[in-house]
Formats: structure tokens, C-alpha cells, sequence
């Protein structure tokens, strides 16, 4: 017994030449891969001692770290409950909450009923139409969002044909948030439905063929066929969901929103955004509240994963 | 709708979508039908109402009336965006991004996503690991900023090209389709005396084309939508991409909520310049629908 161990062992190393030799052709195709993710991924891995230091672009990383190590002092604005950061870490939760499950939900309703309508050619013509504007840029959304809501904007127009009162969507938080969601809603639902639409196609006609023939009515049908048949699916889409909850949407917020909506709707990513780039901070404080989201999402991704594995369900790593 | 065209419809073949079809078409079918075509309209308005307002004149739309339809109806506006310099320029350098990024990501892509699609191989099992990682924990904003700064590619049109060579996702599903074509393949052209370049290139290469123009299409659509990057390092306005003059232009009347008045842009240039970038797409899209709907249903069978 131990000696095959060992035999194999020698073997293994004894032919990597041979080995190397034998997929020579896949090492080359795989070396431009190897090359691109070390520099556009590993090397800023590296650029997060900016974290520690007050950083000075000319000298370099290692030049700030030697000269301007500051230790854990960036990261003083996580840790001394700064109000602004808090209301951050607030509104990124409360957004990337939001807008997985509502976005769950709303692609499993139109998924069911794109999949219950009866009528052919409008099946075909609504998914079209649905799955489209999941491929505009949040540039353009923003200036449909602007238009429509805007003060001279056609929804107040309406509001106020109705006998209502004009309102500001996008200058009240409240209704901004609201507007979050639908946006991404509008966007992203039809596009989303898909998956499910295919799951659906994959469900087996003889079960409802039995459960007409034990003379089930359509909603049971849905109920006790289709639903626990996209179960899986769709919990492990909400499962892929979480690592995400931290980026609660960078472009979607930052071509929406303004100064009068920040206590509402400014994440982290807006945050850090503007600390660097408008506000001029030092990067080396942008670096730090970043490294503290990547750890807390590589952090949900683990647990969920584990969580999940409990429960029974596939995992994702 | 009319009452009688409800009975030929039923006719149709419509048990294929998984649903029996031995119920008579009845109320819920209207309720199902009525929802749905509320979400379509609500998709659709904003469409609408973005046309409605480019080819009304810009007092029709400050005007407290309802502007449900055309009001004054001129066309200055597609005028004023069809002379712009700045919006052709804008197209010009993101018909470059199409091309040539296309292109570009689409073969860095491919090659990564066949070579790791392949048996074991020496360090297979390492850069699957070093790719995985990137999926779940990066460096962040700043430092990526810092290291593009470093390399020289500030404020040149390589910055938009260059760091979007490999797309994870995309490589996966590359990975999983040439997975999934058989093995035998490859093993009898190896006998044949091929090597692993010329079995991609002869063999595998020519049976994946729907999965080429699949991920070769969300590129597309990826660099015709590109203004972040240009956005961060792009300072040299004969470089920026369409969607990011356009972004510039709507910035405008966000941040200025309160008074319009103070708006550099009119409201209908605006949208007309909105449809001067998406009708190209508004016009392929129907017809490609399938291939982005094959990406999205290849994607999800994760190996």
C-alpha cells in the first residue's frame, strides 16, 4: 500500500515535462488568461495596502506604505459610526435587499403568466418587448426616468389631470427610492423571466396531464406543478443573489440620482465614488471602505454557501 | 378584442408550453391576458412618451398640459443631433469599441473558455482557482484606478478596449458549451495526427458557432452601452463614446431638479439623441432574441 503511494508520487513529479510537453498547446492559449487576470485582478488585490496608507500617487504603493503607513487610521470612518457611512451601509443594505427579493419575485409572476397566457403570438410578442430593456444602458434609463418624472414631466402632468397635486419625484428621497425599484423592475424582470420560462418548458406534460385527469383546477395546477417545479432554480438564483448584496447597483444609482437624494439612496459604491474622485479625499480611504465590502461579500458568499449546503440545497462554490 | 376571436385561438397548439390545454378559454385567460398587456404598455411608455417629447417643441413640454401625444410637432431637434459633432464623434469611437473590442474580447474569450473546457492538463485545476477567486474578491475601485493610471492607458481609447479582455461569465459559458460537444471528437482527430490548436480551430471551432454569436452579441451590446470606463479616464472630449456625451447631457438635467429652466440641453434633444443610440438596437434586436435567450439557458446549466 505504501509503496504505490510513494511510486505515484515519483511518477507524478518524475513526468511534468512530459505532461507540460503533452498540452503544450492548451498552456499557450491559456498564457494571455493567465497574464489579464494578474494584472487587471491580482495586481489591485495588491494595490489594497493603499488601505494603510496615506497614499501619494507619485511615490507608488510600496513608496506610500514605507514612507506614510497609517495603520488601521483610514478605516476610522467604519469604525467610529461616522452618521454619513452609517446611513451608507443603511441605504446599500436596505437597497440590496430590496431590489433581490422584489426583482425575485417580480421575474416568477411575469415568468407565470407570459407561461398561462394562451394567445400565441402575443406570448411571442411580449417576451420581446419584456426582454428588451434589460440591454439599455442605465445612461439612457436615466434620461427616461428623467423625462417622465420631472417636474414638467408627463406622470406629474397626469397626477395633476387626475386632480392631484404636482410632486418631485426626484428630488424627494422617499419617492426616489421608490423609483429605485420600479426602475430596476422595468429593466430587469422580463429579462429575468427567462430562466424560469425555460425551467417551466423543462416540466414534464404528463404531470398535468394527470393532475387534469384527477380534475385539478388551473390554480392548483400552478400551485402543486409548476411552483415546486422551479423551486430549485429559483432558489439557487436567490442564493447566487446574495454575494451581491453590497453592490446595490453603482450605475444604476449614479445616473439617477443627485445631491438632493443622497441621505436615501447614496451606497457605497456612489460613496467611495465620490469620496476619491469629488471630494478629493485621500484614495487611501476609498480603498479601505472597498476592502471592507469585498470581505463582507466574499464573507455572505461563504456563509450562504455553507447555509445553503446545510439545508441541502446545491451550493455555488 | 373582439368576443369572437376567442374559439380560433383556442385551437392553436398551445400544449407544447407545458400547460394541458383541455380547459375552455375562460376568465382567468382574459385576467392573464389583460395583466400582461398592462406590463407590456408600462414597458412600452416610456418609449413612447421619450419619442413624444423629441418631436414636440420644448415649450409644448414645460407647459403644465398632458403631453400624451405630439404637440407642435417639429423636428429640430433630430435636426440639431443629426449636425452634432459631438454625437457623431461619440459614434464613431463606439462603433471602434464594437468592432475592434468586440472582436478582441470575443477571441481572448473563446481560446480561455475551450482551453479550460478541455481534459486535465498541466496547471488546469491552478487557473481555474486563480479565476474563481476574482469571481468573489477584488481590489476595488481605487486601486484598479491607480493601477490604469500606471500602466499609460489613461485618457487613451485602449482604456475602453484592453481591460475587458476576458468576461468570467462569458468564458463559463463558453467552457460549458464546448464542453458539452461530444469528446469523440477530439479524441478521433487525435489520431488523425491533430494537435490541440488545430482540433480547436477545425473541429470544435465550426460547431460552435450559435454559442460565438451568443456571447459575440453581449459584447456588443456591452461596448455599444460603454461609458464607465470612459467616464473614470477619459478626459479628451474627441474620445468619449456615445453613451457617455449622452450621459454628460442628462447629468444636466438631474442634478438641476428644481429649476429646468437652467438646463443647457432641451428636453427633446435630449430624448431625440436617446433614440439616435437605441434605434439600431430597437431595430436588430427582435431577430437576435433568440441567441441572447440561448446564452441566458446555456449559462444557468453550471458545471
Amino acid at each position: 500500500m505504501e509503496n504505490t503511494l510513494i511510486y505515484r508520487r515519483q511518477s507524478k513529479w518524475h513526468h511534468v515535462g512530459k505532461r507540460i510537453a503533452q498540452s503544450r498547446f492548451l498552456i499557450l492559449m491559456i498564457i494571455p488568461a493567465v497574464v489579464f487576470y494578474f494584472i487587471f485582478c491580482y495586481i489591485p488585490m495588491y494595490g489594497i495596502l493603499i488601505a494603510f496608507t496615506k497614499y501619494y500617487p507619485k511615490l507608488g504603493i510600496w513608496g506610500s506604505l514605507t514612507e506614510h503607513f497609517v495603520g488601521w487610521k483610514n478605516f476610522s470612518v467604519i469604525f467610529n459610526n461616522d452618521p454619513e457611512f452609517l446611513n451608507v451601509i443603511r441605504n446599500t443594505i436596505l437597497i440590496g435587499i430590496g431590489k433581490i427579493l422584489i426583482g425575485w419575485v417580480a421575474a416568477i409572476v411575469v415568468a407565470l403568466l407570459i407561461n398561462e397566457l394562451r394567445m400565441r403570438s402575443f406570448k411571442k410578442a411580449s417576451q420581446i418587448i419584456v426582454t428588451f430593456p434589460h440591454f439599455l444602458s442605465w445612461v439612457v434609463i436615466a434620461g427616461f426616468i428623467a423625462s417622465l418624472f420631472s417636474r414638467t414631466g408627463v406622470i406629474d402632468d397626469i397626477i395633476q389631470a387626475c386632480g392631484g397635486n404636482r410632486v418631485s419625484f426626484l428630488a424627494d428621497g422617499n419617492f426616489f427610492l421608490g423609483l429605485v425599484f420600479v426602475s430596476d423592475i422595468w429593466k430587469e424582470a422580463g429579462w429575468s423571466s427567462i430562466i424560469y420560462l425555460a425551467t417551466m418548458a423543462g416540466i414534464s406534460p404528463e404531470l398535468y396531464e394527470a393532475a387534469d385527469i384527477d380534475g385539478a383546477t388551473r390554480m392548483q395546477k400552478v400551485w402543486h406543478i409548476t411552483l415546486p417545479g422551479i423551486k430549485p432554480t429559483a432558489v439557487l438564483l436567490l442564493i447566487l443573489s446574495v454575494g451581491g448584496i453590497l453592490s446595490a447597483g453603482f450605475d444604476q444609482i449614479f445616473n439617477l440620482y443627485n445631491p438632493l437624494v443622497y441621505e436615501q439612496v447614496d451606497i457605497l459604491d456612489t460613496y467611495i465614488y465620490r469620496q476619491t474622485f469629488t471630494n478629493l479625499v485621500n484614495p487611501g480611504v476609498g480603498t479601505a471602505i472597498g476592502l471592507f465590502k469585498s470581505v463582507v461579500s466574499f464573507v455572505l458568499v461563504i456563509a450562504v454557501d455553507r447555509i445553503a449546503k446545510l439545508c441541502g440545497e446545491r451550493g455555488i462554490l | 378584442m373582439r368576443k369572437n376571436d376567442f374559439p380560433k385561438i383556442e385551437r392553436l397548439p398551445l400544449r407544447a408550453r407545458g400547460t394541458a390545454n383541455n380547459h375552455r378559454f375562460g376568465w382567468p385567460d382574459v385576467v392573464i391576458f389583460i395583466i400582461l398587456f398592462l406590463y407590456v404598455l408600462a414597458v412600452v411608455f416610456p418609449f413612447y412618451n421619450a419619442f413624444v417629447v423629441s418631436i414636440s417643441s420644448e415649450t409644448a413640454y414645460m407647459g403644465s398640459d398632458l403631453l400624451l401625444w405630439p404637440k407642435d410637432i417639429t423636428f429640430e431637434a433630430y435636426e440639431a443631433v443629426f449636425t452634432s459633432k459631438a454625437m457623431w464623434n461619440g459614434l464613431g469611437i463606439t462603433m471602434i469599441l464594437l468592432v475592434f473590442g468586440t472582436a478582441y474580447q470575443l477571441f481572448f474569450t473563446v481560446i480561455t473558455g475551450y482551453a479550460m473546457s478541455r481534459d486535465k492538463w498541466f496547471g488546469k485545476n491552478f487557473v481555474m482557482n486563480m479565476i474563481l477567486v476574482t469571481m468573489f474578491f477584488g481590489g476595488g475601485l481605487v486601486p484598479y484606478y491607480f493601477l490604469i493610471k500606471s500602466l499609460g492607458l489613461y485618457n487613451t481609447i485602449w482604456v475602453m478596449i484592453i481591460p475587458g479582455a476576458i468576461d468570467t461569465f462569458n468564458m463559463l459559458l463558453m467552457r460549458n458549451y464546448f464542453a458539452s460537444l461530444p469528446r469523440e471528437l477530439e479524441e478521433s482527430a487525435k489520431i488523425d495526427g491533430a494537435n490541440d490548436i488545430q482540433i480547436f480551430l477545425k473541429v470544435y471551432l465550426p460547431l460552435s458557432l450559435p454559442m460565438l454569436a451568443t456571447v459575440g452579441l453581449f459584447f456588443a451590446v456591452g461596448n455599444w452601452n460603454s461609458w464607465y470606463n470612459g467616464m473614470l479616464f477619459i478626459e479628451n472630449g474627441s474620445l468619449k463614446p456615445l453613451q457617455l456625451v449622452l450621459r454628460e447631457m442628462i447629468a444636466t438635467i438631474s442634478s438641476s431638479t428644481e429649476s429646468p429652466s437652467s438646463t443647457t440641453y432641451s428636453e427633446n434633444l435630449i430624448m431625440a439623441s436617446i433614440f439616435f443610440t437605441i434605434v439600431p438596437m430597437m431595430c436588430f434586436y427582435p431577430f437576435l432574441q433568440r441567441f441572447f435567450v440561448k446564452g441566458i439557458v446555456v449559462g444557468a446549466i453550471k458545471g
